[in-house]
């Protein structure tokens, strides 16, 4: 083993410096690399100066949520934690594998209800809520809405009947063309005068609606990759059968085609995650708005390295834990693997 | 005897003027096995799949086991006829995300309403009898060809259906499993299910056939008991096709 590690370190460092052009730019490129590795260090090591991440961490979890009602927050933050770890962790099988969907969109009202209070629960206004939890409302709020509404708009895209096919080819164009800061805007304007006099929506669920729409236009696009990757005889076969058009959407199109679009979208739902900090634009203090308060402070001038490299660490956590639940559910959705690795444990 | 399938005048064609079917007629009683051969682009597959409605015809009309289809494809008596009629395809079509367990019993337990227990011990059964029960819990990628052949006429049996359908049911097998599918279709057979079969095989032809049905550019050329159909057939275009198929 050994002799073979040494042989390929002899082999890498005969291909670096093959030529004499070749030595000198593997040479150089080292020298940077180590450079900028050594300095990194440097800094995070020695300059840096953590306090503004390390005081302001309640800010950062639940935004400027009333002291003596902080543990609402952080009682859906556990509860979501737990989802995840339920959903990576818990039975492949049966009843409770089955209540999975139900329990994850479930998570949005309750952490709306949690949230804003009533039932109870002292009423706190959403200009409160913030940080990560306001990232992650933010974020499963607008998944758990936009999938439904781009596998509806994909299916009305391949409808045969004319104005279902036009509407949902007119809608998905037409979100496509927009930018996204837009409809957040247009959704932060526009909502509340479609609704009666008198009737006030949350800012925050005006944030997740328009997020939804967006979304969806784009999810309804990779759902229809995926829908038309099934072959028709399928359709055929459960025709034969005696299926209802609806039992074979149901049963055999919908499972297939959401399997094979799912890492496209994985993808949108990590875009999601990343879009939610436009919302600092609008004044939502979600992560990155808690941070530029932060940065406005006094107290805190010119820590931006510091606020910057923290954020990056915490989104990148969370895309992490989204990419491990996606390739979980990569393998839960293909049969065969599921099976064999059912099998062996 | 009475019967199964009546097709009167039966027309159909995908481009104008061109046309799969041109006037086929035929009857077929219950408890028979009727074979439908041709070269291809004869209008054989278009023809059974006429039979439970997944073509829709352009004129004629058909008799199956009491329904009336035509041109006007009356999605109720379409799906009346399904429930009584399986079919096997050449592809086999199996749910790929579904175990073949679960291939067997989704129609039993969503279009019957049977329960899940006994869905599956008639699944079971049907296994048997094809000899593959031990795959019961794998999924169709982990089956060979004929395997899966198998597994799709036991789907379509589930459902109890009169008359079954085969569309060219072991032109995707390797040569080696062709005889594993022919075998389960013979002995379905022998059990008196009315059959028809598209085919290219002779020997299954000649030796399950109660008739042979010869067809050439959308309209039948002969129908022939297999003693006749292969010794002395009366048409010169299916003596043709013969002397081709045996070389």
């Amino acid at each position: 083993m050994q002799r073979v590690d040494r042989g390929r370190l002899r082999t890498a460092l005969r291909r670096l410096r093959a030529r004499p052009l070749d030595g000198l730019v593997s040479g150089g490129l080292i020298l940077l690399i180590g450079w900028v590795i050594f300095s990194s260090l440097h800094w995070l090591l020695t300059a840096a100066d953590w306090s503004v991440v390390s005081v302001n961490m309640p800010l950062y979890a639940v935004g400027s949520y009333p002291i003596d009602q902080r543990w609402r927050p952080l009682l859906w933050m556990v509860l979501l934690l737990l989802l995840t770890g339920w959903t990576l962790f818990g039975p492949r099988r049966g009843w409770l594998r089955r209540t999975l969907p139900a329990l994850w969109m479930a998570m949005v009202p309750l952490g709306v209800v949690l949230l804003a209070g009533g039932l109870g629960l002292m009423p706190v206004g959403s200009r409160n809520w913030g940080g990560l939890t306001l990232t992650l409302l933010l974020t499963v709020g607008s998944g758990v809405l936009a999938l439904p509404l781009g596998v509806l708009l994909a299916l009305g895209r391949q409808s045969p009947l004319p104005v279902l096919r036009y509407s949902s080819g007119a809608y998905i164009e037409t979100m496509r063309a927009v930018p996204l800061i837009a409809v957040l805007f247009f959704g932060q304007l526009l909502i509340p005068l479609f609704l009666p006099m008198g009737f006030e929506i949350n800012r925050v669920l005006r944030a997740v609606i328009a997020f939804a729409l967006f979304a969806g236009a784009y999810i309804a696009e990779d759902v229809r990759g995926g829908l038309q990757a099934i072959p028709p005889t399928q359709l055929e076969a459960a025709a034969v059968l005696g299926l209802s058009p609806l039992q074979s959407l149901q049963l055999i199109v919908l499972p297939q085609a959401l399997r094979i679009a799912l890492p496209a979208l994985t993808n949108q739902a990590v875009g999601l995650l990343q879009n939610t900090s436009l919302m600092a634009i609008l004044g939502l203090v979600e992560l990155l708005g808690i941070s530029r308060s932060l940065l406005a402070n006094p107290e805190f001038i010119g820590r931006y390295l510091e606020v910057y490299v923290w954020l990056a660490a915490v989104y990148w956590l969370i895309c992490t834990a989204m990419a491990l639940l996606a390739r979980h559910l990569e393998i839960q959705l293909d049969p065969i693997r599921s099976t064999s690795s059912f099998n062996n444990t | 005897m009475t019967v199964a399938i009546r097709a009167t005048d039966l027309v159909k064609s995908y481009t104008p003027g061109l046309r799969a079917l041109d006037g086929v007629s035929l009857e077929v009683s219950s408890g028979e096995v009727l074979v439908v051969m041709g070269p291809s682009g004869s209008g054989k597959s278009t023809l059974i799949r006429t039979f439970n409605g997944l073509e829709v015809l352009d004129e004629g009309e058909l008799d199956v086991l009491g329904c009336r289809l035509d041109a006007d494809h009356d999605e109720q008596q379409v799906r009346a006829i399904r429930k009584r009629v399986g079919m096997v395809f050449q592809q086999f079509n199996l749910f790929p995300h579904l175990s073949i367990v679960e291939n067997i019993t989704l129609a039993p337990i969503k279009v019957q309403k049977r329960s899940k227990q006994e869905a599956e011990q008639r699944a079971i059964a049907l296994l048997d009898q094809m000899g593959i029960r031990e795959q019961a819990r794998k999924y169709p990628a982990q089956l060979s060809g004929g395997q899966q052949q198998r597994v799709a006429i036991a789907r379509a049996l589930a459902l109890d259906p009169e008359v079954m359908l085969f569309d060219e049911p072991t032109s995707a097998l390797d040569p080696e499993r062709v005889k594993e599918v022919l075998d389960a279709m013979r002995q379905l057979a022998q059990g008196g299910m009315t059959m028809v079969v598209v085919t290219h095989e002779l020997g299954f032809a000649r030796e399950v056939a109660d008739r042979v049905m010869f067809m050439d550019e959308g309209q039948v050329v002969e129908t022939s008991d297999p003693q006749t159909f292969f010794t002395n057939a009366r048409e010169e275009r299916s003596r043709k096709f013969l002397n081709q198929m045996q070389h």
